[in-house]
């Protein structure tokens, strides 16, 4: 299957340089998304910057963030309840997986000083803390 | 050859056109030829705030159509030799003027003047892109409000997509005591999602209202908080390297007391 994505509020021209395909199902996002700004993709997206808020990433597959997620993700897009999100700080507006919406409490400031990551289980969305290093990241791939 | 730098928000009220007339003035009183061009076509302010409304004959509608030449229009500030306006038209909208007048206008200009400074409508419409045309740097002013961060983060995403890359901010109307008591966005928080360098900060002060009620400008205040805080973003413009001011510290009163007393 082709890989279509859609990147949009970057301006003419600026996509070659601003992310490379990895390998057929991911993208390098090498710098932050502000608001305003978006990326669609047919498969894994991985930033290097932050998701501002006002931001938003859809991808059919995973979503990784390496450094503070504030805007709106949605993985798994295609309906990929397997998909996950991934953030050193995941702080979003609102978070998706398939066909699960969540979004923080009100009235709680969360701020998580590590990388967390978020996926269905049980039918819910939980977040749990990501130590790299642990079982657990084998999940990402 | 001057330098061409836009002064926009993305949000309305939070002190562009405010920052426009005390840097453009800050500039001219340090000696330099200073242009300042008015694009918010239709709600034009620059010309009030620098009390120079009186004077206006053409605006800079008249000059991009031809009915005058732009040195008819610039209108020469009633104190400072090299200060200048170009007014916006009142009775037309964003559209009278497009992106190629602005780039031509600003071309001409520069020839000129050391400096010249556009004061950006709010929003991201044509306005905007009008603009930021002409424009070779950014400054992006916001306040300490989370909406106001939200459109400046906006705007830099769109200064940065037409190639204005690096934009430097001024936090206006900081409010030291809210910002201690947590109840206001604080310099860290702001740099922390915009991440772009500071140009200055500038307190929340009322000098700034009386001063431009009446026509002048608060950087020309010499006792005022927020005139050193526009003359220390002059400097920086300049190239000086000037510390960003501890507005806790300058607030303090009760500072000095405790310091006159001995307590730390
Ligand atoms: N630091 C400050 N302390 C007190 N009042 C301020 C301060 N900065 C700006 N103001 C006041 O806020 C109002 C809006 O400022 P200004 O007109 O410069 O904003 P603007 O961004 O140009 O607005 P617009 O988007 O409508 O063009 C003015 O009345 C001004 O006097
Ligand atoms: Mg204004």
């Amino acid at each position: 299957m082709a890989n279509s994505y859609i990147i949009s509020g970057f301006g003419q021209g600026s996509q070659a340089d601003l992310e490379d395909l990895l390998d057929e199902n991911t993208i390098l996002v090498q710098r932050t998304l502000r608001s305003g700004q978006s990326i669609h993709y047919n498969g894994n997206v991985v930033v290097l910057g932050d998701i501002n808020p006002g931001a938003e990433i859809a991808a059919t597959g995973n979503i990784i963030v390496m450094g503070a997620l504030r805007g709106v993700v949605h993985a798994g897009a295609g309906g990929d309840e397997n998909a996950v999100v991934m953030a050193f700080h995941l702080q979003p507006t609102q978070l998706r997986i398939a066909n699960h919406i969540t979004r923080p409490p009100d009235n709680e400031a969360v701020d998580p000083n590590h990388p967390e990551m978020a996926r269905i289980k049980d039918g819910v969305v939980t977040i749990e803390s990501f130590q790299t290093g642990g079982e657990r990241q084998g999940k990402v791939t | 050859m001057g330098e061409i730098i836009v002064v926009t928000s993305g949000k309305g009220g939070v002190g562009k056109t405010t920052s426009t007339a005390n840097i453009g003035t800050g500039l001219a009183t340090l000696g330099h030829k200073v242009a300042l061009i008015d694009t918010d076509i239709g709600l034009r302010n620059l010309d009030v705030v620098l009390g120079l409304e009186n004077r206006i004959v053409f605006d800079i509608v008249d000059v991009v159509n031809g009915s005058c030449r732009l040195r008819q229009a610039l209108i020469r500030d009633k104190r400072l030799e090299g200060l200048h306006l170009l007014p916006a038209a009142q009775t037309k909208d964003k559209t009278a003027v497009n992106p190629d007048q602005m780039r031509e206008l600003c071309a001409e200009l520069k020839k000129e003047f050391d400096y010249v400074i556009i004061d950006c409508p709010a929003g991201i419409e044509q306005g905007f892109r009008n603009a930021i045309a002409g424009a070779e740097k950014a400054v992006v002013v916001t306040t300490p409000e989370v909406s106001a961060v939200r459109d400046a983060d906006r705007i830099i995403g769109l200064l940065e997509a037409a190639d204005l890359r690096e934009p430097k901010l001024i936090i206006n109307r900081i409010r030291p005591k809210m910002v201690r008591q947590g109840e206001m966005m604080s310099i860290e928080d702001i740099i922390d999602i915009l991440a772009v360098d500071l140009l200055g900060i500038i307190p929340e002060d009322e000098m700034i209202v009386i001063t431009t009620n009446r026509g002048e400008a608060v950087v020309l205040d010499q006792n005022s908080r927020s005139g050193q805080a526009y003359r220390n973003i002059v400097r920086r413009i300049l190239g000086e390297d000037v510390p960003i001011i501890n507005l806790d510290e300058e607030d303090g009163f009760f500072k000095k007391l405790k310091r006159i007393i001995g307590i730390k």
